[in-house]
Formats: structure tokens, sequence, C-alpha cells
């Protein structure tokens, strides 16, 4: 210790102030979680049968297909109208399936929040519902529905919206339960019902708040669209694996070009409309 | 003629109010005092059904207000109007709105749920803007007001309910004393001019000498003064205010009462 740091450290000791002691007690729980993270990624290798044999070679092949893949295109005019098409339809899915998850969501989110349901056993199943039905993929509930009502969009649509209505309605019941309640109260203390209290204390709060999740919910549904379209569930994604399936190379990148930019440009979009949503408030 | 018949409020083992009786004559500007915590926040909430009373009964004329629910319940809301400290508006509604929420309880879900309120209603409510000069700001969202604007349009809305009693629970707190003095100015004219009884907790006592006609003093729950102001002397507000007396004695009370003792002086 150098002299001014002793001395230092001499006067914060005759005004009662302990220096701060770092060591094992405060490191070590640090260390031993990243040790343990490191332990299990060198355990997974032999369990994955991951082999750094095949991996080396898999890169030169990897190389190969990019290389196949340039210049992007769709070789012919028909073919890019054709997944024109299939874009636009995968949008509709996404879209169609975010807004009637949303038109479920919205009851049940309500009939989820603590503020609006008391009864606290209604609450516990709901919430558990939610949690339940929530875990399960949309590329699960669209393989489901392929065989329910057959390939093609309207199973996609319908597995993103089941897929969703538990998400977004749990997202909307914590939307309610963060509600200010001082607004129910100034409603309920003029005379008005507990259904004009919601109608009035908390709706207005929330409305915004719904629209900017429905908004971001589209957004990322239309990359599960593109995926759930592989599975057959309609969209460009149909034409994805088909063209990877014939190693069409070039088709393929000039596919992925399209959802790139779609979904940068939904992005864009649905940027601006929550940024206006939530100016307003 | 309000009646508190020993009223207690007990929230586990702490007794917030504690068997407090009390008539009130209509026509009156009561002002409730004491430190925070006196339990009289409480005894405004249960007045207006907000909170439920443990023991004791609440009656207004024939009306047995304990045992009220459902339409008679909304019915007694209406008619004893409260007003918060924090306003509690909604925000997000515009003013007009805010003031239609006090014709609640006349309007049928059906014509309110929408806004299709009618047009005698939007006429009442502008008119209370109009009374407390805010009819100018009718349009804009209650949130992007100040907090004096934002209180009165409270006021606005509780006028529109047509009630008998207005309950003000801390209204000038948030404020700062300009706007404190439009807010209460504006309860004592509702007060005189249409003679709605208010019943108001007030924590400073040089605005309770200045507006009421009969002061309530609360400690630990419970009455312990209970007369016209000038009754209040300033051991009774020592007692009433505790480790609190000196902010609101030495801030509040004027040179009569709180003249300093001639040897003060002197040293």
């Amino acid at each position: 210790m150098s002299e001014s740091a002793a001395t230092l450290s001499a006067m914060l000791r005759s005004r009662n102030v302990e220096l701060p002691r770092y060591g094992w007690r405060t490191h070590g729980p640090g260390f031993v979680a990243i040790a343990v993270l490191i332990g299990l990624f060198f355990l997974g290798v032999p369990v994955l049968g991951i082999s750094f044999e095949r991996f080396i070679p898999g890169l030169w092949r990897l190389g190969d297909i990019v290389m196949l893949m340039m210049p992007p295109s769709p070789e012919t005019w028909s073919r890019f109208f054709i997944y024109l098409e299939a874009l636009g339809q995968t949008l509709a899915i996404a879209f169609l399936g975010t807004m009637t998850a949303a038109v479920f969501a919205i009851p049940l989110g309500f009939l989820a929040a603590r503020n609006i349901v008391a009864n606290r056993i209604v609450h516990f199943f709901a919430r558990r519902l939610l949690d339940t039905v929530r875990s399960v993929d949309t590329l699960i509930w669209a393989l489901i529905w392929i065989n329910v009502v057959g390939l093609g969009p309207f199973a996609g649509a319908l597995a993103i919206a089941s897929a969703d209505i538990c998400a977004l309605a749990k997202l909307m019941s914590e939307a309610i339960e963060t509600a200010d309640r001082r607004p129910v109260e100034g409603v309920t203390a003029s005379g008005g019902s507990r259904a004009a209290a919601v109608r009035f204390g908390i709706v207005p709060q929330v409305l915004p708040v719904f629209a900017s999740q429905v908004l971001y919910y589209i957004e990322s549904n239309t990359r599960s669209a593109t995926i759930i379209g592989i599975v057959g569930a309609g969209g460009i994604g149909v034409h994805l694996s088909e063209m990877i399936r014939v190693l069409e190379w070039q088709q393929v990148s000039f596919l992925i070009l399209m959802v790139l930019v779609t979904v940068a440009i939904i992005d864009q979009i649905s940027r601006v409309l929550r940024k206006t949503i939530a100016g307003r408030g | 003629m309000l009646a508190i018949e020993h009223v207690s409020k007990v929230y586990g083992t702490t007794r917030a109010v504690d068997a407090v009786s009390l008539g009130i004559t209509p026509g009156q500007f009561v002002g409730v005092i004491g430190r925070s915590g006196a339990g009289k926040s409480t005894l405004l909430r249960m007045i207006n059904r907000l909170g439920e009373p443990t023991e004791g009964r609440i009656r207004f004329g024939d009306i047995d207000v304990t045992a009220l629910s459902g339409p008679a319940l909304r019915d007694w809301r209406r008619r004893c109007a409260m007003i918060f400290q924090q306003f509690n508006l909604v925000g997000r509604l515009d003013v007009l709105n805010n003031v239609l929420m006090g014709r609640l309880a006349h309007t049928s879900a059906w014509r309110a749920f929408p806004r299709l309120w009618s047009r005698e209603d939007r006429a009442i409510a502008l008119s209370a803007l109009d009374q407390l000069d805010i009819a100018g700001l009718a349009a804009q969202r209650a949130e992007d007001l100040s907090g004096g604007q934002q209180q009165r349009v409270a006021i606005c809305r509780a006028l529109v309910q047509e009630p008998d009693i207005i309950l003000a629970d801390e209204p000038v707190a948030s404020l700062d004393p300009r706007n404190a003095k439009i807010v209460m100015d504006a309860l004592l004219r509702i007060n005189k001019h249409f003679g709605i009884t208010v019943l108001c907790n007030l924590h400073s006592l040089d605005l309770a000498r200045t507006y009421c006609d009969r002061l309530v003093g609360m400690a630990q729950g419970r009455v312990v003064f209970d007369d016209v102001p000038a009754a209040l002397t300033e051991e009774v507000a020592r007692e009433l205010y505790g480790m609190e007396a000196h902010e609101v004695l030495d801030a509040d009370l004027g040179p009569g009462l709180l003249a300093p003792m001639p040897s003060a002086v002197a040293a």
C-alpha cells in the first residue's frame, strides 16, 4: 500500500467508514456461474454427437451453397408473380391470424386480470390455462390444423390465431393489472357501475397498449407465417421448402430476400404506428 | 342530516378509525383536521362506501348508508360526491367526458358506454366548467392539464352529480398555494351558493380556519375536537398534530394565537 493510500484508509477508519473488501465472498458466485456454463457446454458436445471433423468440411459445403445462390433470381417473370402472390398470402395469414387472436384475447385478458375478476379461483385457472396453451408453438398448431382443415393458408391462419390467443391474452391481462386504479375509483365514487368503472376507468388506459401489442404480433407473425408455410400451411414458405428440396438455390436466395425485405418494411411501418400510438399518451 | 354512529375501521390490529360519532348538519362546511394517518381519509371513504366500516352505522335521513348495495348504493354515491387528492380523473379522456362521468348515475349504460350523452347532459357539464372558469378546456385531454385545473375538473364532475354532500379528501394537498386557494374558493362558493354540505379533509390548519364553519379534529382514529374554528387553541392543535405540530403551527397560525412569549422576544 502506498503512503497516501495508507493515510487515506486511516482517515476513513477514524470516521468509522469501513473500506469495502472484494474477494471470494463477493466475486465467487460470478466465477462459479461462468465455470458451470463452460462445463455444461463441453458436456453437451458429446451428448449431441457434435463432431468437428464433420463441421469443417461442412463449412466448405455451406460456402458452395452460398456460391450456388448467386445471383438471386426467380428465373422467370411468371415465377416472380407467383412468389409475389404467395408473399401476399403470407402477409394475409399473419394479419388475419393475429386479428382473430386479438378478438378472442381481449375478453380472455379481462377475465385473467386480477383487478377485473376478483375471484381467486377463476383467476388462478384462467392464468394456468393461458400459460399452458401459450407453451404450444405456432409450428405445432400448424401441423395439427393441417390435419384438421387440410393443407393451405386457412390452416396457417388458424395456427397463428390459436398460438397467439393465449400469449396476447396474458400480455393484455398484465396491461390491465398495471392500469392506474385512480380513475376507476373516481368513476365508482361518482355512482358509476362496476361495468362503467371498467369501461371508463380502465379501457381508455389499456386500448393503446393493446393496439401496440397487436401490431408487434402482426410484425413477428410475418416471420412465423413464413416458417409454417414450410410444413404446408400456405404462403411463401411452401415455395421456399420446395425450392430447397429441388436444390434451386438461386430461387431459394431470391425467396429469402423477398421475405427479408417484406419483414423490414413491416417492421418499419409497425414501429412508426406504435410510436404514434404511444406518443398520444 | 348525515349521522355517523360509532363507526370503526380495523386493519389487522390497528384501529384506523375508532368509534367515531358525528352529526353533520346540511349546509355546513366542515373541516376534518389532524396529522397524516389520523384516520381522516378512511373516515371520508367510508361515507362514500369506497371503504366498508368494520363496526357502526352511517345514516343519511332515513337511509342506512352502511346497508346499501346495487343501484341504491350507486344512487348514494351520486348524492355524496367525492373529490380526491390525486383528482382521479380519466387521463386519456377529454375534460368534458370526465365531467360527464358525474352523470353516469343519471344515464343508462347503452347511452353512456358509447358516450352518447344527451344534449342536456352535455349542456350541464359545460355550464359546470363555465362556473369554474375552465369551459375553454372542455376539449383537452385531462392528463394534459395542470394539477389545479384537474382538481377544478374533478369539482365539476362532483357538481354535475347534483349531490347533497361533497366529500373532499385532501383536495389541495398536491397543489401550490395559489391553486389551493382557487380550489378552496370554488368549494366555498359551491357550499354557499348551492347549499351543498362540504366535508373536507385538510392537513393545513390555516386553510381549515379560513374556510370552515366547523372543525373536527382527529387523532389516532378518534375525534378529539369538534367545535367552531375560533375554539381551536394552540394547546389543542399541539395535541392534534403531535410531532408535526411545529410545521403546522409555525407556518399557519396567525400572530394572534402564536405570538411569541415576551421573554422569547427579549432573548
